[in-house]
């Protein structure tokens, strides 16, 4: 056999596999449609009592007779709204702090703690106070999710605008550009892509509140329709609602998503 | 705290009713929890609790209380409650649709001639002219939740008056206080134990009874698991007689008035142990007084108002079309009227 | 216009970086900077441009600019400083813009540079398109856009490889060969020194001293690699900073 050893190359032994992520097409949607299928057969057979889980196809029609009603529209509309008015506002606000944030000193040394002190504030437990001050209509559900989509847009922005490249301001100050050029042309377009990405998330957090929101005084809207749906003890319909929101979720994600696309091509 | 084997008992509740009966008639100190809120409503287990009558039926009873009556609902679901009462709500129908909750008697009982349920306005709706409930028309109605029992008498006022009202959830009890006292909400219906007192601070008014609108309404309902209802029918019965017997003290003492003050007292302070225990007797008195409401004698339940209840949820939209009254009710109980 | 530094010291914390350094940047001439690291070289550079002030010392400028000079003292950076977001012709034209050049006026300028470093096809090329060699020399284009009276230069070519290298100094001195242009060249790369300086510049480590200025007499054009007057010339300077470089990286050691 050792004599043979010399007449017989053999291959060099292949280390160098896994470790590596890859796109695997298809699995995620499989993996869904996989407990999906197994829900629905448990709840048929019984194993999984309809206390625990609602069947799958109930709450699809559930969510048929929703479209087929028109009432998803009523429902979706005023949350629509609600989340775009609140978010706007939260978001233009929390850009417009955060670059102040960003450049000036004075204001950084003053606004950095309260923001701090902000964050961590449920802002649930100051939707009693929003409905004292903004009234209980459209007023207090505006206020809620801008102060819950303020503070997140705040922090990252203001990270993004300390991020962003400082030769380049160097660049701009020795090339003698005026302080006004530099922050628009150097400095906001250097911190737009941490400004997106804390978009993502203050967008998500937009969504969370449009529940709490809609939890006083609110008719219609999709967390008006979850909470209903959870007092009635109606799984049917809280689940239709719950993938309504996850459907927002996915959508307003994807339009960020877009926009960083077309607005951040320039990115390596 | 929780018994966990309830828990694992609601899983296997369709297998469950199908198994022989394993409940024997001869117990002793069976554990036993009971659902309560701290309101003057619920003092018949408060009575039967701390005079004994739950002993001497062989049950070891522990009280666990909420805040709201739909999670009261929820936890019988669960196995976290055995038997609890409170008003028939939305919540309380769709776990009876699919079999986990059944009403097995009633409890307190809208009866004219003694202080019911009250509506109640704000001082701005009331200074701009809405002193009856025909001036509703349109304004803002505070409810809990959707399918509440606020909503069913809101609704039903609306329909007698032929006005419409506009319905805003609050989701507790606490929050449509508050909005009614600062004027966002309009109007809103309370028990009277809580109706008086706001009423008497002038932030609001009261304009109507809703006994006028819901003759005979079964306000609340004694309720349990279906498995219990099913299943451990010795240790049901014992508890509604235990309940029936804490009722029937109550009544006497406090709604019929007939065994004298001193006897009176003696409830007022037994309640005042739940109730308002926060607030020194003297301040507690009024308001355990006020709130005392008929609870129906043997736990009668009125099935002509649940039927009623039910078929609103129904029309509403809030419950299934196809709920019936046998799926909600075990009528073997207790006498139905 | 010419520079001179006068008895310049700094120090950062209680390190003295530079200690004690005059010297003049006659006009039309590329004087290049080398030392071991961390002598003070860019230190220096940033000095010369106005973006540091020095503790003790003057930084003089002396002489008119040339005409249509919009900023007399203009940096190359090592890391070129390109805005990612513009293209190219972007690039260029933001040094413009702040000056009131706009439109038609602006577009000649930048075709003008473009043209000087053959980048006119990549007008429109985004900076993540571009290799480095191609970066640095849209970071030149832009410093050619504002007609400077002096280039600061940082390690322009330090970033590059070696080949790249290469081609941008032919590219470097048939721009100076064209029209002469002042300039400061701090680079720790020696070939780059003889090739490019008129005056070659040597600290020592820290804290920064001249130890010695070399000149060399041949013009631009007719150096080229390998050329053993020029190979006399690096041997000499390596010699000189040798034992600087090795006291230097000990000294890195320690802290």
């Amino acid at each position: 056999m050792s004599d043979n050893t010399h007449q017989n190359p053999q291959p060099v032994p292949f280390r160098g596999g896994g470790f590596r992520p890859q796109r695997i097409r298809g699995v995620g949607l499989a993996v869904f449609i996989l407990l999906i299928a197994f829900v629905e057969w448990g709840t048929r057979v019984g194993f999984i009592s309809n206390l625990t889980l609602p069947r799958p196809s109930a709450v699809f029609a559930t969510f048929q007779d929703l479209i087929e009603t028109g009432m998803l529209w009523k429902h979706l509309l005023p949350s629509l709204s609600r989340l775009a008015v609140g978010a706007a506002l939260g978001v233009t606000v929390g850009v417009g702090v955060g670059v102040l944030i960003g450049l000036f000193s004075l204001i950084r040394a003053g606004l950095v703690p309260l923001v701090a002190a902000l964050f961590p504030i449920p802002k649930i437990a100051l939707l009693p106070l929003f409905v004292i001050w903004f009234g209980i209509d459209e007023g207090s559900k505006y206020a809620l999710i801008a102060l819950g989509t303020f503070t997140p847009t705040v922090v990252a922005t203001y990270g993004a605008v300390d991020n962003v490249d400082r030769t380049l301001i160097r660049m701009g100050q020795s090339f003698g550009l005026g302080w006004f050029s530099i922050v628009r042309k150097i400095v906001l377009p250097g911190a737009l892509p941490g400004i997106l990405s804390g978009l993502r998330v203050s967008i998500a957090i937009g969504i969370i509140l449009l529940v709490a929101a809609e939890m006083l005084g609110a008719q219609y809207g999709i967390g008006a329709y979850i909470l209903e749906a959870g007092s009635l003890y109606d799984l049917e319909r809280l689940f239709a609602g719950v993938v309504i929101l996850s459907g927002l979720g996915v959508l307003t994600s994807g339009l960020i998503g877009w926009i960083e696309r077309r607005v951040l091509a320039w990115r390596v | 705290m929780t018994d966990i084997s309830r828990r694992g008992a609601l899983g296997l509740l369709g297998g469950a009713a199908a198994l022989p009966m394993l409940g024997s008639p001869a117990f002793a100190n069976t554990k036993v929890t009971v659902g309560a809120l701290n309101f003057t409503s619920h003092a018949a287990s408060f009575v039967a609790f701390e005079r004994g009558y739950f002993a001497e039926a062989g049950l070891d009873v522990e009280f666990k209380f909420f805040q709201a009556a739909q999670p009261m609902a929820v936890a019988i679901a669960s196995g976290d409650a055995d038997y609890a009462v409170t008003s028939i709500t939305g919540g309380l129908i769709s776990l009876a649709e699919k079999g986990a909750t059944k009403v097995i008697g009633g409890a307190l009982t809208e009866e004219k001639g003694i202080d019911g349920q009250k509506i109640l306005v704000s001082d701005a709706a009331y200074q701009a002219g809405v002193t009856t409930p025909k001036a509703l028309d349109g304004k803002k109605f505070g409810i809990t939740q959707a399918g509440s029992s606020f909503h069913y008498m809101g609704a039903k006022i609306a329909q007698a008056e032929g006005i419409a009202l506009e319905f805003t959830p609050l989701q507790k009890v606490g929050a449509v206080i508050g909005a009614l006292k600062s004027g966002q909400i309009d109007a809103w219906s309370i028990v009277p134990h809580i109706a008086k007192p706001l009423a008497g601070s002038g932030a609001v008014h009261i304009i109507g009874n809703v006994a006028d609108y819901i003759p005979n309404y079964q306000v609340t309902t004694v309720f349990t698991s279906a498995n219990n209802a099913a299943n451990e029918r010795a240790k049901t019965e014992a508890f509604l007689k235990a309940f029936s017997k804490g009722a029937a003290d109550f009544n006497a003492a406090l709604v019929d008035k007939t065994t004298g003050e001193a006897d009176a007292e003696d409830m007022i302070k037994l309640i005042h142990k739940y109730v308002y225990a926060d607030k020194p007797y003297d301040k507690a008195k009024p308001g355990i007084v006020n709130g005392a409401m008929r609870i129906n004698e043997g736990a009668a339940l009125n099935t002509t108002s649940v039927q009623d209840q039910l078929d609103w949820f129904k029309s509403e939209g809030l419950v299934k079309d196809s709920v019936t009254m046998d799926m909600l009710v075990d009528s073997s109980y207790v006498q139905t009227m | 216009m010419q520079l001179t530094l006068d008895a310049v010291s700094h120090r950062y914390a209680d390190v003295t970086v530079l200690s004690d350094i005059s010297l003049t940047i006659p006009e039309g001439q590329i004087v290049c900077i080398v030392g071991p690291s961390g002598c003070g070289k860019s230190t220096l550079l940033r000095f010369l441009g106005g973006l540091e002030r020095p503790d003790q010392g003057q930084v003089l400028q002396n002489g008119p600019v040339p005409q249509g000079c919009l900023n007399p003292l203009t940096y190359v950076f090592q890391d070129f400083a390109l805005l990612p977001w513009r293209d190219v012709a972007g690039n260029v034209s933001l040094v413009l813009e702040d000056h009131g050049i706009r439109g038609t006026k602006a577009a000649a300028v930048i075709d003008d540079v473009l043209a000087r470093t053959k980048l006119s096809d990549f007008r429109a090329a985004l900076p993540k398109q571009l290799s480095g060699g191609m970066k640095q020399r849209v970071a030149i284009a832009r410093a050619l856009a504002v007609n400077p009276a002096v280039m600061l230069m940082d390690e322009p070519l330090s970033a590059l490889d070696a080949q790249t290298r290469e081609l941008l100094m032919d590219d470097l001195i048939a721009l100076w060969t064209r029209a002469p242009f002042t300039a400061v060249y701090v680079t720790h790369n020696l070939s780059e020194a003889v090739r490019l300086g008129h005056k070659i510049v040597v600290l020592s480590r820290r804290p920064g001293t001249i130890r010695e200025i070399v000149e060399i007499d041949i013009p631009l054009t007719e150096r080229h690699a390998g050329d053993p007057v020029l190979e006399t010339h690096q041997a000499r300077l390596w010699q000189l900073m040798r034992e600087e470089a090795e006291a230097a990286d000990k000294e890195l050691g320690h802290v």
